[in-house]
């Protein structure tokens, strides 16, 4: 594991030390924000010691939220990205800002400050002059922990599509990568102990007396506000090339590859740049919004998803209904499902190969045949869903001779060993690609149909044409087998979602 | 001679609890007067009052004349100096930033000014101009004190208040710290109204001494006449020890039947 994260380090610093960038800059401008408006906030209610319990009360609950749904909360209101991660994390790094600012505050000494309003300073002076002076060394703890706490939690930032180190773990989640995953969690590690150590030294600095250490700090001082002062700059300047579309992916291992895929063809055949936000949290329900709001420009989607999750119609999708799904998209959404990609990723049953093909076997009524001799495996999950074991021994009139509970990766080597022989399966499991199985038709067009196309928005198509032209290369290029075999090379072999589209790209000729 | 501070008709109240019935006192200015009593009597409660850092129930104090309820508060502290017990000064701030800090709410761009009135007081009050780089934690009790002084005085005041400012350091320094400020009331002539527990030090240090009992003047007079004179059984009961120490030179200490030496011989 050392060795595959030395290699992923050595071979993908470029991609890494963007992430890192990105991971600095958003929680930087977070904790910013958080110094001055906690600070301005626990001064405030220091003066004002009415409004503190109250105050306190809202903080501490809003603290209490749980990441994740906060991050929900406020997509509505700030959409995907950034900003929204920005807010988020001002929000949690508020509560430990404005406690140890109000905490340092009022424990200044009462004497001392009776002493400085006797002499005859105003309010200000003795806030500016002993109060908040005195308080600095609690309040410099406070932002200690706080800067610590949001460069961690910044984590989480990539589950709404912002950058920062996220990426890398929620992409080696998705494609079953850990040494990408761990590498990400370390890095963010190692970024938040250098921040305390030098926040460490800035405090220790703080409490040196003398002259010239005073010189000192202000010199060190103004370097280190020049610096953050650049960090930001650089990150908040806008991109030059006025030319790019955005494109956004589910956290998928298909979606990553899809995303490369168009990234690289479009990038290659027009004058677009395509940025992309690679796995965005809670799929279709966060970028679908983000179209409609212009976000976002372009999608992978599936038919049956739009149908029941976006149109929320209550009935089944078959492809029949694909004009109706089309109109409704345009006319209700301003999008339009562009080009159609030629695979269905949807529920599926596999039977072993040798089973199919000794008794002819190609559809699920053929299973008849075969009726209470075979052996079930399937993931738990499998059985409870509604539209699981029930659903097909219903629809099929079909029994089994026996059943039983695996996970879903040793479900695949039970299959290939004989130890079941017929199991229900995802069309596009990367696993299928290697198995010794026959993926069976659904005869009776039991499940929903999930043929995935690009759901692009109709404006963009207006003002750059030459992307649907684009567009329209990938008409029915990817079937199950295709994809399946590319989500098993990144997830089983270890390959780079990019360097697997791009090998595809090559197969097919749309690049050279 | 003129009137420096005038207690008029001040009564102090919190709820139920009386601090101070009803105060009335005059005070000349140039003296220095000692405020007596035991805890709870009253007697700092009256020092903030003069400052405005307690507001009286009803009544009215006038500072130099004037009435403190027609002058800015602000202007006014700075107009009096402030020195008060235990270890008070900035902890943030060098020796040199203590003692200029009245001065520096006032003119704020006048340095060489500043600067000039903190050299004069660390000398009037005894402290070596080497220590102005130093921080109050890097100061002996005594040294402190000092510095609380120089303070007080740096704006240079015509009245001085002091709340018990020997009260924590040992009986040496403490006997050092006294002797200077008499002398620094000898030279300069400010009006200092100097609040403490202790009769021996109210007697020693002040030109009048003020004794007060539940927020009521017991007397109000001469160090000399407290002592020979007391005005009340509270006032006699508390320079006792006072009345009946002989100060006799060695030779005769014997011939007093009130002091130690004659009960040993």
């Amino acid at each position: 594991m050392i060795k595959e994260i030395g290699i992923l380090l050595s071979t993908k610093w470029d991609f890494f030390g963007k992430l890192l960038l990105e991971h600095i800059e958003i929680s930087l401008i977070a904790i910013l924000i958080a110094i001055v408006f906690g600070g301005i906030v626990g001064i405030f209610i220091s003066e004002f010691q009415k409004s503190a319990k109250l105050t306190l009360g809202v903080i501490n609950f809003l603290y209490t939220i749980p990441s994740i749904s906060m991050l929900g909360f406020l997509i509505p209101f700030s959409g995907i990205g950034n900003a929204t991660a920005i807010i988020a994390l001002t929000i949690y790094a508020l509560l430990p800002m404005v406690r140890n600012t109000y905490t340092g505050m009022i424990n200044v000494d009462a004497g001392i400050l009776e002493a400085a309003k006797g002499m005859g300073s105003t309010k200000k002076q003795i806030l500016f002059r002993v109060q908040i002076p005195l308080a600095m060394p609690v309040i410099i703890s406070g932002i200690r922990n706080m800067v610590t706490m949001t460069i961690a939690l910044a984590g989480i930032a990539s589950f709404i599509g912002a950058g920062g180190l996220g990426v890398a773990i929620y992409r080696g989640i998705t494609t079953n990568n850990a040494a990408m995953t761990i590498t990400g969690s370390l890095i963010i590690a190692v970024l938040a102990l250098a921040v305390d150590f030098i926040l460490g030294f800035v405090e220790k600095r703080m409490q040196i007396h003398g002259k010239a250490a005073k010189k000192q700090n202000r010199i060190l001082a103004v370097i280190s506000l020049v610096l953050i002062f650049c960090i930001l700059i650089v990150g908040l300047l806008p991109k030059k090339n006025k030319n790019i579309i955005h494109l956004a992916t589910k956290p998928m291992t298909e979606q990553y590859i899809l995303g490369e895929m168009l990234k690289l063809y479009i990038e290659n055949n027009t004058d677009l740049s395509v940025d992309i936000t690679q796995g965005v949290g809670g799929g279709t329900s966060n970028i679908e919004p983000a179209m409609e709001s212009g976000e976002f420009d372009l999608y992978p989607e599936y038919t049956g998803t739009g149908w029941n999750m976006v149109l929320k119609h209550e009935n089944q999708y078959g492809e029949e209904q694909f004009d109706i799904l089309q109109k409704e998209y345009q006319e209700k959404l301003g999008l339009t499902w562009d080009v159609m990609l030629g695979f269905n990723n949807t529920y599926g049953i596999a039977v072993r190969k040798d089973i199919a093909v000794k008794n002819d076997i190609k559809t699920y009524s053929d299973l008849q045949k075969l009726n209470g001799k075979l052996i079930l495996g399937a993931e738990y999950d499998f059985f409870e869903r509604q539209d699981g074991y029930d659903m097909l021994s219903k629809t099929y009139n079909l029994l089994f001779a026996s059943t039983s509970d695996m996970d879903m990766g040793l479900k695949y080597q039970a299959i290939n060993s004989g130890k079941i022989d017929i199991m229900p399966v995802n069309t596009t499991d990367g696993q299928l690609a290697q198995a010794d199985v026959v993926l069976l038709e659904d005869d009776k067009n039991m499940y929903p149909s999930y043929q995935a196309g690009m759901v692009v928005r109709e404006e963009i198509l207006d003002k750059y044409p030459q992307l649907h032209s684009a567009l329209q290369k990938f008409d029915k290029l990817i079937n199950e087998s295709d994809i399946q075999r590319m989500n098993y090379e990144v997830e089983s072999g270890k390959k780079e979602p990019r360097d697997v589209a791009k090998a595809f790209l090559l197969e097919k000729g749309l690049i050279e | 001679m003129a009137i420096a501070i005038e207690f008029s008709h001040i009564r102090k109240s919190y709820g139920d609890t009386v601090i101070i019935p009803d105060l009335n006192l005059q005070i000349e200015k140039g003296e220095f007067v000692t405020i007596v009593g035991s805890s709870g009597c009253g007697k700092t409660t009256a020092l903030k009052m003069i400052n405005g850092l307690y507001e009286p129930t009803s009544g009215d104090i006038f500072v130099n004349g004037e009435n403190i309820k027609n002058i800015d508060m602000i202007r006014l502290r700075r107009s009096i100096g402030y020195a008060i017990q235990g270890s008070v000064l900035f902890p943030n701030m060098t020796v040199e930033e203590n003692i200029s800090y009245v001065p520096s709410l006032w003119n704020k761009n006048d340095k060489e000014k500043t600067k000039k009135a903190v050299d004069k007081w660390m000398e009037v009050i005894g402290l070596d101009s080497s220590m102005k780089d130093r921080y109050p934690s890097e100061l002996s009790g005594g040294q402190q004190q000092r510095v609380g002084i120089a303070r007080a005085l740096a704006a240079s005041p015509d009245i001085l208040l002091m709340d018990e400012p020997f009260g924590a350091v040992d009986a040496i320094t403490r006997e050092q710290l006294q002797n200077e400020l008499k002398s620094l009331h000898k030279k300069t002539g400010i009006t200092i109204l100097f609040v403490t527990h202790d009769i021996e030090e109210a007697l020693k240090l002040g030109t009048k001494v003020l004794v007060l009992d539940k927020g009521e003047i017991e007397q109000y007079d001469k160090p000399s006449e407290i002592v020979q004179n007391p005005a009340t059984d509270f006032v006699k009961k508390l320079v006792e020890k006072q009345r009946r120490a002989c100060n006799l030179p060695d030779e005769r200490l014997r011939e007093c039947e009130y002091c130690g030496a004659y009960m040993l011989s």
